[in-house]
């Protein structure tokens, strides 16, 4: 028996459908006003005469020849100008993730004795970093670099650019053979790690393997924290807009080996538990034929620095323990520094996205707020119209968590950072790109798809890069998911018992 | 009729209007220097011979035969008794640095520094549109950059870039970062911090060839301010004609000749490889082929051709290195800012350039007042010119300086307007240049030549029991 739909479930529904109406008409209003103006001229057309068009020709052929050619020389000029004034686009060619073997693998067993063996710790700090990986929505699969396998850690330098050289040269290995690139065709080169930097640079280090030429443009970042690779792309994206013709191969990275903390202080262990190995090589280009075999192109990227609020730039920061220990200390106040930066950045981010409708009940919410000081709650914009597909950094379960409910967000729009988080941990700056390669092996990425990547990290800073897609990507891709997609998506327990 | 001879005015307008953009954008893409800070450490840091001395005595892991080599090495370092270095050292902490320790170092310059490039160019820390830091070998998370942000209270749409692990001729990659920043059109004011970190970076083993490092680094950095605007230009010291970076890292010779790594023990040192100055020389030949062009006259460039076909045609199989000796780049450059890497670099380059003593002079006597200060030390170089008052309206200033990896870059910058502001030269340039360059240190350990294993042992017995 049909019973009768109760009167809030009737007006959510009349409510949805004013909205899908009222967003159709705002966004094409352009379309409707046009109406009216190409009706008045199909009237005016319709009451000229033959005579008039005959008497216009033979106007026209009464012309100085160079009057005409005068004309058509300045729409050319005009056309010449008007393109090179034009921003090159940045086209994103391709990317590849560094693949980990599975003997590099932690489970959680492993995790739990070697913390157990490592002398350094005590049972307290052990069972404290215990209880994190039951939370943290890590999986068994994680890995962590070969130093780090032996007990206590070997974090010399030598294991760490052996490090470096794994993860670095498969991703760009990968790249290459993807791309067909020849490396002296590469021009510019950023390479962005945060917490090793040895002299000569990483970038040095792609340079002497791979043979660059003696002109590449190279930049190495560091220090820069887990949104250091949008950093990396917005400086790729100046270089590639203020030249000609050129590639820019983007590497992101974190180097384990050195920052495993050997120490006692909670507000330090977290980044053990989290922080896995991993790195990206994104190669971008400026060339107008790469748009036809490019995956993305680059939209906008908006950087925000909430660094002048001493809390914000506390918050994650690297020093020294008691006992002479080096690691990162991670504040409580966390999550709450990064919602702000992150309503900062979309602030910024909104008005180039929205859609015109929405955009316009934001600003009659401001207007209300400001100037005629309603109390109603300030209108968060429905970022789910502007984007089909979402890459939050993927630093720890209540980042995933915080930024789903700022931002509204159903489940299936957070899965790729969850499932990322779950596979292959915290891998810093190049986290983004194993979500987006997720979304692309799970055959969801179709043409016109706009992806929204957001990074967060020290300093603090909210980073954020817009993609297009533009070319819909067929499945099987051939990445790091391509052994383990299958299983996805995995129900993450809130708790997994260890002890 | 009207409606065409509309349409061609409007075409005509639009098309003005985008010929305006195009040379906006043009006129944009200069790079201007508006004025740079170096630093000054204080005075309770300063480094003499005789400390000098007393740090070497207490490495005891040390024998004859390396007292000897870094006997040789101070003694013909060219650093005068002037120069400055990190407190831990100073204060006989260097064989085990702190983080503290490496942070104060960099916010003992950077409180000072930025602070005093704001007040003397009039610009709030809020009008920074971007901020690029380089230190080559600490690279603290969150970045110094930030550290600058939070001081400062910077803007939230400030851009910071960390550049890390870069070398020596990294204050030269910051100033290419910002001038392809710059290329965007819009107008921008940048601000590029560089300096380096000693205090973590003290070598305390025994392999000479990461000793050296030890010896030659002093403490130094430089500010320096930047921008697009056309409008500052009148206020501006030089503007930047063009910048040539060359990287020969693709060659494994040039790429470990300068490496960071750990010897035999694990103790972490700057490897400094007897193939240097064949990478340096090779780094510089193919960026000064690259840079010639860019720079010379016509003229110069058209005796040059002649001069090669002349001598190819006489003797085909002569070597190239010394046909470039006979290009002529004071032709094109009035001015020659060399890294000083070490009086041997400053000598060697300015035998490859042609250069006189009046042109090596400033790289001398930087070298001698600061020591090796890494990527800044080109700056400090400008400094004494501008306290010299050499830079006059017009003249065209080449700065040339070496980095790990193996890399060479070069730029050359033309003055603006005279230029006479001492800055941290104008309290001892009166001094310079001095009547002579030898190092006292010659005179008090001198003994250490004229010893065996034996002899040495049983007169540092004696030396030490008189301390």
């Amino acid at each position: 028996m049909a019973t009768e739909p109760s009167p809030q479930f009737l007006n959510s529904i009349r409510l949805k459908y004013v909205k899908l109406g009222y967003q159709y008409l705002v966004n094409h209003i352009l379309t409707f006003l046009l109406i009216p103006i190409i009706i008045t001229i199909l009237v005016e057309l319709a009451h000229v005469g033959p005579d008039e068009i005959i008497s216009l020709f033979r106007f026209l052929n009464e012309l100085d020849l160079i009057y005409i050619i005068s004309s058509m020389l300045l729409v050319i000029i005009g056309a010449t100008f008007y393109l090179m004034c034009k921003p090159r686009p940045v086209f994103l060619v391709d990317y590849a993730c560094f693949r980990p073997l599975p003997n590099f693998r932690v489970p959680f067993s492993t995790f739990v004795e070697h913390s157990r063996l490592v002398p350094q710790f005590d049972e307290k700090t052990v069972r404290f970093q215990i209880r994190i990986l039951e939370r943290s929505g890590l999986g068994e699969e994680t890995c962590l670099p070969p130093a780090n396998h032996y007990i206590p850690p070997t974090c010399s330098m030598a294991a760490a650019r052996e490090e470096a050289e794994l993860v670095i040269f498969s991703a760009i290995d990968e790249l290459l053979n993807k791309t067909g690139m020849k490396p002296k065709n590469i021009d510019m080169l950023i390479v962005n790690c945060s917490l090793f930097s040895p002299t000569p640079s990483l970038s040095a280090m792609v340079i002497n393997k791979y043979k660059l030429r003696s002109n590449v443009m190279s930049f190495n970042l560091s220090g820069m924290g887990c949104s250091a690779g949008l950093i990396s792309i917005d400086l790729a994206r100046n270089l590639l807009q203020s030249h000609g013709n050129s590639y820019a191969l983007v590497v992101s990275t974190e180097i384990i080996t050195p920052n495993y903390y050997l120490g006692k202080e909670r507000s330090m262990i977290l980044p053990n538990c989290l922080f896995r190995m991993g790195a990206a090589a994104i190669l971008l280009s400026n060339c107008r034929r790469e748009g036809s075999r490019a995956k993305y192109r680059l939209s906008h990227v908006v950087r925000t620095h909430k660094g002048a609020d001493d809390a914000a730039y506390n918050c994650v920061f690297q020093e020294q323990d008691s006992e002479g220990n080096c690691g990162i200390k991670l504040s409580k106040d966390l999550m709450a520094i990064a919602g702000e930066a992150l309503k900062s950045n979309i602030t910024t981010m909104g008005p180039l996205v929205l859609p015109s409708c929405e955009q316009l009940l934001f600003l009659f919410s401001l207007i209300a707020r400001k100037v005629f000081k309603s109390k109603r709650k300030p209108y968060i914009p429905d970022f789910k119209s502007a984007f089909e597909h979402f890459c939050i950094h993927a630093g720890g379960r209540a980042v995933i968590d915080e930024l789903q409910n700022n931002l509204q967000l159903s489940d299936e729009h957070v899965e790729a950072s969850r499932m990322t988080l779950h596979r292959f941990g915290n891998t810093s700056s190049s986290s983004l790109w194993y979500e987006l390669n997720y979304i692309e092996a799970k055959g969801r990425m179709k043409k016109g798809n706009r992806v929204w990547m957001i990074g967060f990290g020290s300093g603090f800073k909210c980073n954020s890069a817009v993609w297009k897609c533009l070319r819909t990507v067929k499945t099987p891709v051939d990445g790091p998911w391509s052994s383990s997609i299958h299983r996805y998506p995995v129900e993450i327990p809130d708790v997994v018992k260890l002890l | 009729m009207e409606v065409l001879a509309t349409l061609t005015t409007l075409m005509l307008i639009y098309s003005l209007y985008l010929l305006y953009k195009f040379y906006s954008l043009k006129l944009s893409s200069d790079c201007y220097l508006i004025d740079y800070v170096c630093f000054k450490p204080s005075s309770d840091r300063k480094i003499t011979t005789e400390m000098s001395g007393a740090i070497v005595d207490r490495n005891k892991t040390l024998g004859l035969s390396e007292y000897k080599f870094l006997l040789k090495v101070i003694v013909n370092s060219g650093i005068g008794e002037e120069t400055y270095g990190p407190r831990n050292i100073i204060e006989g902490r260097e064989d085990s640095p702190t983080f503290d320790d490496a942070m104060l170092e960099m916010d003992e310059f950077l409180n000072v520094s930025v602070g005093d490039l704001f007040k003397k160019t009039n610009i709030s820390p809020q009008d920074v549109d971007v901020l690029v830091v380089n230190i080559s070998m600490f690279s603290p998370a969150p970045s110094l950059a930030s550290r600058i942000v939070q001081r400062h209270k910077m803007r939230e749409d400030v851009k910071t870039y960390n550049l890390s692990g870069m070398g020596c001729s990294a204050s030269m990659i910051g100033v290419d970062l910002v001038r392809n920043i710059f290329k965007s059109g819009k107008k921008t004011l940048a601000v590029i911090v560089t300096s380096e970190s000693i205090t973590p970076n003290w070598y305390s083993g025994t392999d000479k060839s990461m000793m050296l490092g030890n010896m030659l680094f002093r403490s130094g950095g430089c500010v320096m301010l930047l921008t697009n605007d056309p409008a500052r230009q009148a206020q501006a010291k030089m503007n930047l004609k063009c910048l040539v970076r060359t990287h020969i890292g693709s060659n494994d010779d040039a790429y470990n000749c300068a490496m960071q790594k750990e010897d035999e023990v694990g103790r972490v040192g700057f490897h400094l490889s007897k193939g240097l100055p064949k990478a340096a020389v090779r780094a510089f030949a193919e960026n000064l082929q690259q840079l010639a062009p860019k720079i010379l006259p016509y003229s110069e460039l058209a005796l040059y051709m002649y001069r090669t076909i002349k001598q190819m045609a006489v003797k085909p199989k002569d070597s190239s290195s010394s046909a470039m000796a006979r290009i002529n780049f004071k032709s094109g450059v009035d001015h020659f800012c060399l890294h000083t890497g070490g009086s041997a670099v400053i000598d060697a380059v300015g035998r490859a350039l042609g250069l006189s003593k009046y042109d090596v002079e400033p790289a001398r006597m930087t070298l001698h007042r600061w020591g090796n200060t890494s990527a800044s030390s080109l700056w400090y170089v400008l400094g004494y010119m501008e306290a010299k008052k050499r830079l006059r309206k017009g003249d065209r200033v080449l700065m040339i300086s070496f980095g790990a990896g193996f890399k060479c870059n070069s730029c050359l910058w033309e003055v603006n307007r005279d230029l006479d502001d001492g800055d941290v030269w104008a309290d001892c340039i009166k001094n310079y240049p001095p009547q002579s360059l030898v190092n006292p240190y010659m005179e008090r350990f001198g003994w250490v030549n004229d010893h065996t294993e034996d002899s040495f042992k049983q007169s540092e017995r004696e030396f030490l029991s008189t301390r």
